[in-house]
């Protein structure tokens, strides 16, 4: 049986899950901030054993800091250019549940800052963008990075299983420019 | 077996690059590089480089397999560097490395970007020439290295103190404004120059260095005895100082060499690395290697700098050599010690 694979680096959880007929066959996680680089091989490892066969792949686009982010989405570019099958991304704040008709999910985006996005009817209206936890309000939030600020009581994550239901992302959401000052202007 | 067919990653600093290597012989060898993206803050941005290896890699593996005419089904391993370099810009060429492992059930080597700077000499020469000396010259990197065998014995000398020898190179270009990167700047101006019109210091080779550190290097005092000229010396001809300055380092690196080479009695000398395609190096090294009877072997100069081919071609010795693969889960490291060839 065939099956879409959906990895998300955009957190400090690794998470690889195995999709078919709509169903999740397969779902794994590790936690580590600096982890995601032998975190997804040693998962999609394990997904390969359940199933071989792949028809997608899933990527979370993030946003998300950067060098983890990168790891899913090289990992799953290599691997669906080498199978020869088609690859997908998605945002990353999509797939972070939440029941509220209105909420707002964040994750951490490093220097003090957040990653966030509001949704209304489980649609993004707003975002993603990245500011200071102090300059994003709403009533209800969701997510690690709103977790890590003291915005809501536990910390949750992008949930790979519910990949293939969001639209899709074509490039990797960084949402800030690299650091760095040319030489004339030193 | 027959020999090994290896696609090569080489993602350490802002090339992205891809070889393909068929036992020693070189099928593929595509690099992008961001190099452009960087010139304008002086040196490389990490960021800006990973950025780049994120989108350049696909159609750099694509480019790849088209010129090396062969089908992915026939690769037998993929190789990638594991370090050293900078871990955001290793982390996306291993990653990927990873992946295609996975996709294609192949094994994978992460191996020394180091070692394969030196392994991929062993393309454009069939006869082994181990045990050799290895001088490692390149922006990050200043070595001489014992080489007994590139697939496991690699031993350190010595090396330099404090800036590499390509480092030394970029920052006397950016005094005199030559640009960035500054090896092929101060090369190019050098040649119209007169290379013994300043003489500028030797670094570590007093009697008491050649006995205490006979092969290590120190290029800072260079680098200050040129600034130090520059602003003594308004009417400074240029290519003069890029020339003398160019002869300095290129002078000191041989001599450390050729005499690693007389006190282990190993009569070969391999020049490696991205210094290694600057042109007073290689016709210093011819004349002087000559005149001391080592066999020199460096590499062509677009092998030099940053390629996929030498990850190929050192995955390819590694998997001749019945060498076992690194786990799928492997970490790249940033720091990794030039006699670490692969990582587990």
């Amino acid at each position: 049986m065939s099956a879409l694979l959906a990895i998300d680096t955009s957190t400090s959880r690794t998470s690889v899950a195995l999709i078919a007929d709509n169903q999740v066959l397969w779902s794994e996680f590790e936690d580590g901030v600096n982890a995601h680089a032998e975190a997804v091989p040693r998962l999609v490892q394990r997904a390969l054993l359940i199933n071989n066969e792949i028809s997608r792949v899933i990527v979370g686009m993030g946003p998300g800091p950067y060098t983890g982010l990168r790891t899913g989405i090289a990992f799953a570019q290599a691997f669906a250019w080498a199978r020869n099958i088609e690859l997908t991304g998605v945002c990353s704040l999509d797939a972070i549940a939440c029941t509220a008709s209105e909420y707002i999910a964040a994750t951490d985006a490093r220097r003090k800052e957040i990653y966030w996005a509001l949704y209304k009817e489980g649609k993004r209206v707003n975002g993603p963008h990245v500011n200071l936890p102090t300059e994003v309000s709403g009533t209800h939030f969701v997510g690690e990075g709103a977790h890590k600020y003291g915005l809501c009581a536990d910390a949750t994550y992008p949930e790979v299983s519910r990949f293939h239901l969001l639209s899709l992302v074509d490039q990797p959401m960084y949402l800030r420019r690299p650091d760095a000052v040319p030489t004339v202007e030193r | 077996m027959s020999q090994p067919l290896i696609l090569g990653i080489e993602t350490s600093c802002d090339e992205t690059a891809i070889g393909i290597v068929k036992g020693r012989t070189l099928l593929a060898n595509e690099i992008a590089s961001s190099v452009e993206e960087h010139a304008r803050f002086g040196g490389v941005v990490p960021e800006i480089a990973s950025r780049a290896h994120l989108e350049a890699i696909i159609p750099a593996l694509d480019r790849a397999l088209n010129s090396a005419k062969v089908s992915l089904r026939d690769i037998d391993a993929v190789a990638v560097t594991a370090g050293p370099g900078l871990v955001g810009a290793l982390l996306v060429g291993t990653s990927s490395a990873a992946g295609l492992a996975l996709a294609l059930d192949k094994p994978l080597f992460g191996v020394n970007h180091l070692a394969a700077h030196i392994s991929v000499d062993y393309l454009t020469h069939d006869r082994a020439i181990e045990p050799t000396i290895a001088l490692l010259v390149s922006g990050g990197h200043s070595s001489i290295l014992q080489i007994n065998d590139i697939t496991s014995s690699v031993t350190s000398l010595g090396s330099t103190m404090d800036d590499a020898a390509g480092e030394a190179f970029d920052k006397i270009a950016r005094v005199m404004g030559l640009g960035f990167p500054g090896g092929p700047a101060v090369d190019l101006e050098a040649k119209s120059g007169d290379a013994n019109a300043i003489n500028f210091p030797r670094g570590l080779t007093q009697a008491e260095d050649w006995r205490i550190r006979p092969y290590d290097f120190s290029f800072s005092g260079l680098k200050t005895a040129v600034a130090r000229y520059l602003e003594s010396t308004p009417t400074y001809k240029r290519a003069d100082v890029a020339a003398s300055f160019q002869e300095a380092i290129v002078d000191v690196l041989l001599q450390k060499s050729l005499a690693a080479c007389q006190a282990t009695g190993i009569e070969s000398l391999v020049i490696a690395g991205g210094v290694a395609a600057n042109s007073r190096l290689r016709q210093l090294a011819e004349e002087r290697c000559a005149d001391v009877g080592v066999r020199l072997r460096i590499p062509s100069p677009i092998l030099c700098t940053d390629n996929g081919a030498m990850v190929a071609a050192l995955g390819s010795l590694m998997s001749s050599a019945g060498r076992a693969p690194s786990a799928i889960d492997f970490s790249a490291t940033s720091s990794l010690e030039v006699t670490t060839v692969s990582v587990s």
